[in-house]
């Protein structure tokens, strides 16, 4: 009876965390197109509804109804599973990720750990279905991505292996209880290069512009997900928008204070701490699709350059200082 | 109630199964690179097995050397067989008779 | 049967499964693929006996990097598998005898002997609050410091290995971009104005 009991919560537990993450994922959707609209002096999606409000419904039913075409050469089994793997790990991930003091599903000790080993796993949905579909451009798509989240996975790991130094913990709690103090306590001033090359590595990881060659449509049409229609595309790219959510919420809680109010001690501010984390979330999602109206794509060879040559030395050399200024016990983060 | 001898088992049987791997695909290095992997990975259950049944952590700390000397052998190996590949067009181990001997 | 023996022998059954389909499957991208189930269950297992740092970083070395890093090579290269696969039918009953052989000794030995009798051992239930990273983490920055710098360091000559064997020469004539170069351009090192006569009227 107890454990039945104990199941239900966990279940509803999951359920408040994944619908209104998937409520987001839709209306991050209608945001791209309406804030990448403006920035080009354009409107946007205006016609479903008051002001466009309905139109990501209108597109997951239109992508609910569609037919899923299987090609003829491809792998079935591994052809439907692939986007199911891409969407796993980044629902998984939310599992560890803290939105209030004890307000967390599972907390792991090891919760850091095993957000890395996680955030590693969504490149099996991309390779997967580039090979299952049996086609060229998805199979270019699949490759450069491969490589590129191998690479990028290097440099965020280490930006990584900073947080857990300056939190001394590897539980997400924890890291955000030990930035308590205000705006300047948070670690993304102590740890700014590791917090500038965590993000940009997050956006590699999501392969979105201007790291997006695994799609790259003037290229390779759209990369691994190329022959991928209906239901089984909308599950590639609800993936790919909840990552970005993902990217967002681990990169306000490591180095934005999580919950945390920028102006602790006013107490009116400081609750709920919801609100905060939300508010930063949007920043960095807003900063994502900033990007994608700014930035032309990156050429590969000079993507693996920069993730090879630029983020891991500056990680690494970042590393070393931040030990002597734990070891110095410099400002008000390390004291 | 998980027993010691239930991990000592499956260590065994997927100790065999590498070694038959090894075996019966002798000519492809691939499957002969996942079969070592497989067989490293059935010695870390006999460790982390014992370490936890006997209160240990030597055990856990050895896994973590063989899963770091694991993963350099795989790169190293892959790499040879890129190498390979380039220069011979086959990764199969009887086409590799260049030095007899 | 308790919860925690049930989930062994479904772990179990799958992990079994899938090392048989790693060394019988034709393709060796569902190889690898299999494995990754392997490993993936393998972690769960040593996840029931609270090892969790080892089974977070089995998914996160293996599954995450080793396995991409095999799909990556196996996919790419272009492998008649036609040839490789000769001879499976004609070792396959002395590698399927061999490896019975040792299944069959190993488990006599550790069913039987007395120094692993199940009686003997318990899994040890660690106390609240105990956390496998931090023991482990003590244990390898004191008592095994040195072997874990030489373990570094065995992944350092990995790395220069597999880039030194791995890494092709460009031909002289491949042209590259220097973007400090790019960035510390002058106009006038791009163009230069000419002042010339307007031309007459005609």
């Amino acid at each position: 009876m107890e454990t039945i009991l104990t199941l239900t919560l966990i279940l509803a537990k999951i359920v408040a965390i994944v619908a209104p993450l998937m409520l987001a994922v839709a209306y991050l959707t209608y945001a791209e197109r309406k804030i990448i609209g403006y920035m080009q002096v354009r409107i946007g999606p205006n016609r479903v509804g008051p002001k466009g409000w309905l139109q990501p419904i209108a597109d997951a039913v239109k992508l609910m109804v569609k037919e899923i075409i299987i090609p003829s050469g491809a792998n079935r089994f591994l052809f439907i599973l692939a986007p199911i793997l891409s969407i796993g790990p980044a629902l998984a991930a939310w599992a560890v990720i803290p939105f209030g003091k004890g307000m967390v599903l599972a907390n792991l000790d090891a919760g850091l750990l095993y957000l890395l080993a996680l955030t590693s796993l969504g490149v099996y949905g991309v390779i997967i279905s580039g090979w299952a579909s049996n086609s060229k451009y998805a199979f270019l798509g699949a490759m450069r991505s491969a490589a590129q989240i191998v690479s990028y996975e290097i440099a965020m790991g280490f930006a990584l292996v900073g947080v857990l130094m300056a939190a001394g913990s590897l539980n997400l709690q924890d890291i955000v209880l030990k930035q308590q103090g205000g705006l300047l306590h948070w670690f993304w001033l102590p740890l700014l290069p590791l917090f500038v090359v965590y993000f940009i590595a997050g956006v590699a990881e999501t392969n979105r512009a201007p790291f997006d060659v695994a799609e790259g449509e003037s290229e390779i049409v759209a990369g691994f997900h190329v022959e991928y229609s209906g239901m089984t595309f909308a599950v590639f790219f609800l993936a790919e928008y909840a990552n970005m959510v993902l990217i967002s919420a681990l990169a306000s809680t490591l180095f934005l204070g999580g919950w945390l109010s920028p102006f602790e001690g006013i107490p009116v501010l400081g609750e709920p701490g919801l609100i905060w984390f939300v508010l930063k979330m949007a920043i960095f999602l807003f900063l994502f699709l900033w990007f994608r109206a700014t930035f032309p794509r990156y050429r590969y060879d000079q993507i693996m350059r920069l993730g090879w040559k630029v983020f891991i030395p500056v990680t690494l050399v970042w590393i070393g200082v931040l030990g002597l200024a734990i070891l110095f016990r410099v400002g008000p983060w390390f004291a | 109630m998980i027993t010691l001898t239930d991990y000592l088992l499956l260590g065994a049987i997927l100790f065999c199964l590498s070694v038959a791997g090894i075996f019966i695909n002798r000519k492809n290095v691939i499957i002969l690179l996942m079969s070592i992997e497989l067989m490293l990975l059935a010695v870390n259950f006999n460790f982390i097995a014992f370490s936890a049944f006997m209160n240990d952590t030597a055990g856990q700390i050895f896994v973590f050397f063989i899963l770091t000397v694991a993963a350099a052998e795989s790169a190293i190996g892959l790499a040879i067989l890129v190498v390979l590949f380039r220069n011979r067009q086959t990764i199969n181990v009887t086409d590799l008779d260049t030095m007899r001997g | 049967m308790g919860f925690e023996k049930f989930l062994f022998y479904v772990f179990a059954i799958v992990l079994i499964f899938a090392a048989v389909r790693v060394i019988t499957v034709r393709n060796s991208v569902h190889a690898a693929l299999f494995l990754v189930l392997a490993f993936f269950n393998s972690a769960a297992l040593w996840m029931l006996l609270q090892a969790e740092f080892l089974a977070i970083t089995l998914v996160l070395v293996y599954v995450g990097a080793v396995m991409v890093l095999f799909l990556f090579v196996v996919m790419m290269l272009d492998i008649n598998l036609a040839p490789l696969r000769e001879g499976f039918i004609k070792y396959l009953p002395v590698g399927a005898a061999v490896g019975l052989i040792i299944v069959v000794e190993m488990g006599l030995v550790e069913v039987h002997s007395r120094l692993f009798a199940a009686e003997q051992y318990h899994l040890i239930q660690q106390p609240a609050g105990y956390s496998n990273t931090k023991v482990l983490g003590e244990a390898l920055y004191t008592v095994y410091v040195y072997p874990f710098e030489i373990a570094a360091v065995i992944l350092l000559v990995a790395i220069i290995a597999a880039i030194a064997l791995t890494m092709r020469k460009r031909p002289e004539t491949t042209k590259y971009q220097d973007p400090a170069q790019q960035v510390l351009v002058k106009r006038g090192d791009r163009i230069r104005l000419v002042k010339m006569p307007a031309e007459k009227k005609l």
